[in-house]
């Protein structure tokens, strides 16, 4: 009977103050927390496979850069106008940095990387660039295909919300 | 013990009631605590009420910019076997939300310079045969007025469905907008596709 009593009370609790006001700091922490630290996304493409699949969810930690620059590297979430919409891709060269692709090879200031997070191979030519400042390069982990149909290129640092948090 | 005066019509739980111990910490006598909390939360729900009804009915100038995009958004998506009458009555809609002429800039599709509202229409039927479905939505507003009748827009468009060959469609691009005022009505002047990835 009693354990009947608190199951009752469990789902359909009195509205006293000091329930309301419980209820009115979660509310408020659920949306500091998950509105403004660690907004949920859902990855919508392949660009990032095999890392991330299409359809899984993740949250963006976004006080990963607050005090740090994004390095070499990195995944990073990468905004629109507002944060609705978002892409989610590598940092692989990183502001002054002089980048070229050649024929599948990624080369950093005119050495070759080691990218230990791609699958397969792929044949990318990209003329040599250079990053500007304040800006990183950005490109997603698939690179099957021609690279006509990516999307990738140089963001400035302001467009990066933070970082997967996992 | 001092007992409320006011008659609530109902008896009084011991536990309400305000106690001599409680007005020497500064409690106001003669109020019922139970009935202050109640009347100041249908007071709240009341004034919550009246400012969401107030909300939605008012129609600002900003929810007059979005209902453009809005009206883009239906007029350019697509259904799978969309009937030529609903084609024609889509790409009229189209032709009416533009100005006499418009600057587009769109880099992707190697569009760039000023178009009438003919080409405009023109471009948006040729360009929706090549769709078998199509969804064209608007997030993340950010509408400013710079001056008297226009009214500037940054926003994100996301473009999704599948190509007349069956390929899948995903993209999604930041645009900056400018809108005139023409007769109490918003009409785009400038369309811009903001680079945000510059390969």
């Amino acid at each position: 009977m009693a354990l009947n009593r608190r199951v009752f009370q469990f789902f359909f609790p009195s509205l006293t103050p000091a329930f309301m006001i419980r209820v009115g700091c979660i509310a408020l922490a659920t949306y500091l927390i998950f509105g403004h630290l660690l907004t949920p996304f859902q990855i919508k493409g392949s660009s990032m496979e095999p890392t991330y699949q299409n359809g899984e969810v993740n949250f963006c930690w976004k006080l990963r850069y607050l005090f740090s620059k994004p390095k070499r590297g990195d995944v990073v979430v990468i905004r629109f106008t507002g944060q609705r919409i978002t892409l989610l891709k590598r940092v692989i060269a990183l502001e002054n940095e002089e980048i070229e692709f050649r024929h599948g090879k990624l080369l950093i200031n005119g050495k070759e990387q080691d990218e230990p997070y791609l699958q397969g191979s792929y044949d990318w030519t990209l003329p040599a660039r250079r990053v500007e400042p304040d800006s990183v390069y950005v490109v997603g982990d698939n690179r099957k295909g021609p690279m006509q149909n990516h999307i990738f290129g140089q963001t400035s640092l302001t467009r990066i919300l933070g970082g997967p948090l996992w | 013990m001092v007992n409320p005066t006011r008659n609530t019509g109902r008896p009084l739980n011991p536990k309400d009631r305000v106690t001599k111990k409680d007005l020497s910490k500064g409690q106001q006598p003669m109020i019922h605590r139970r009935v202050k909390i109640k009347h100041v939360l249908i007071v709240l729900t009341l004034i919550a009420i009246g400012a969401g009804i107030f909300f939605m009915l008012f129609q600002n100038e900003e929810k007059r910019v979005k209902k453009q995009f809005h009206l883009l958004s239906e007029a350019v998506s697509k259904e799978t076997g969309e009937n030529i009458f609903t084609l024609n009555q889509k790409i009229k809609k189209i032709g009416s939300l533009f100005n006499e002429t418009c600057d587009l800039h769109i880099p992707a599709h190697s569009i760039s310079g000023q178009m009438t509202r003919e080409e405009i229409t023109g471009y948006a039927a040729r360009g929706r045969i090549h769709f078998r479905e199509l969804h064209l939505k608007f997030h993340d507003f950010n509408i400013t007025f710079p001056k008297e009748g226009e009214a500037k827009a940054r926003l994100t468009a996301r473009l999704t469905g599948n190509t007349a060959t069956g390929e899948a469609i995903n993209e999604a691009h930041e645009i900056e907008c400018l809108l005139g005022k023409i007769e109490k009505k918003w009409m785009f002047d400038r369309i811009e596709v903001v680079e945000v990835l510059k390969k």
